[in-house]
């Protein structure tokens, strides 16, 4: 693992993103995750607010558009997520936070699915929860605090 | 201004907020949560105006609002710790003063937005496309709030204040 983490971080494009002074090297990296972060967290979080039962207007059919949203955020992220760790593999491999995020992350994504399956399943003219392991409302929640997790333990990368 | 820092830092809040180590961490994760509801809400509502996602109605789409404005409150308490916590780092760095200047303009947009084309554009339907100077809005609007995502995230790197 440390052998894979310095020969990782020693990569040419380890050593770009770590030591470049351009600001399109690192700064422009953490920005894009913090965008594609805001699309993927932000999309689900108004699909999950909807089963809440907020926006009861908003019909769940119209929100399909933000799979796309979702998507693109999380493709943002995983090439921008996988540059950032290259760039300082040796710390970060070492960071239980770092995979507490990873495994937040897998375990929302898990649910995410699970919301649109629930939510393609029913019809426009309700949700049935019957006959389900879990009802839409409560996926949301879970979700919800899934991502939230992660947000949190990405932050704390910083720190701990 | 750097008069102003300077007494912003020996007040006994300031001192406060950077003795306790976890203030720091807790405030910037409650920080990117509120992004994430500015940015998601907000955005969603953008596009909207802007013609994208055509079969939701317009006024569906403003219901989850609130939302966004506790994301942004949020984030108004938070930064307001953070430059109470070391006003130097911001008051002289130009990335600040740029999210700032994105904020106002997001605030401006908005207010315009509520007082002329909000009323006809909130009764577009399903499926209707809304006015041209709706568009215009729910563009500045998205770049904005973008700006202000980028300013603060380049925050450390464009002023060297950090």
């Amino acid at each position: 693992m440390t052998a894979l983490s310095i020969w990782l971080e020693n990569t040419a494009i380890g050593v770009w993103t770590r030591e470049s002074p351009s600001i399109w090297a690192y700064p422009t990296i953490l920005t894009l995750h913090t965008v594609g972060l805001g699309m993927l967290v932000g999309a689900n979080a108004i699909i999950d607010l909807r089963l809440l039962g907020f926006a009861p207007r908003l019909p769940l059919p119209s929100l399909a558009p933000l799979y796309r949203f979702m998507w693109a955020g999380f493709a943002i992220n995983a090439i921008t997520g996988v540059l950032l760790f290259v760039a300082n593999a040796t710390t970060k491999s070492t960071q239980p936070v770092f995979y507490l995020k990873l495994a937040l992350i897998a375990a929302a994504l898990v649910v995410t699915a699970a919301i649109r399956k629930a939510v393609a399943r029913d019809r426009p003219s309700g949700l049935d929860s019957t006959a389900r392991v879990m009802s839409p409302a409560r996926l949301a929640v879970v979700s919800l605090v899934l991502w939230t997790g992660a947000i949190a333990a990405g932050r704390l990368m910083a720190y701990l | 201004m750097t008069g102003f820092a300077a007494w912003l830092a020996s007040t006994s809040l300031s001192r406060t907020i950077v003795l306790y180590r976890w203030i720091w961490p807790l405030c910037e994760i409650i920080h990117f949560i509120g992004l994430t509801l500015v940015v998601g809400i907000a955005g969603f509502f953008d596009l909207r105006l802007m013609g994208f996602m055509k079969r939701v109605p317009v006024a569906a789409a403003r219901d989850l609002m609130p939302f966004a404005i506790a994301g942004f409150l949020m984030n108004l308490a938070t930064g307001a710790t953070f430059f109470i916590g070391k006003p130097n780092q911001y008051i002289d760095n130009l990335a600040w003063w740029a999210k700032v200047f994105c904020l106002v303009l997001a605030g401006a947009n908005a207010m315009f937005f509520e007082t002329t084309v909000g009323a006809r554009t909130i009764v577009v339907g399903a499926g209707e496309d809304t006015p041209r100077a709706a568009k215009v809005v729910g563009a500045v609007s998205l770049a904005s709030w973008l700006g202000v995502l980028y300013f603060g995230r380049m925050l450390p790197y464009i002023g060297g204040a950090f």
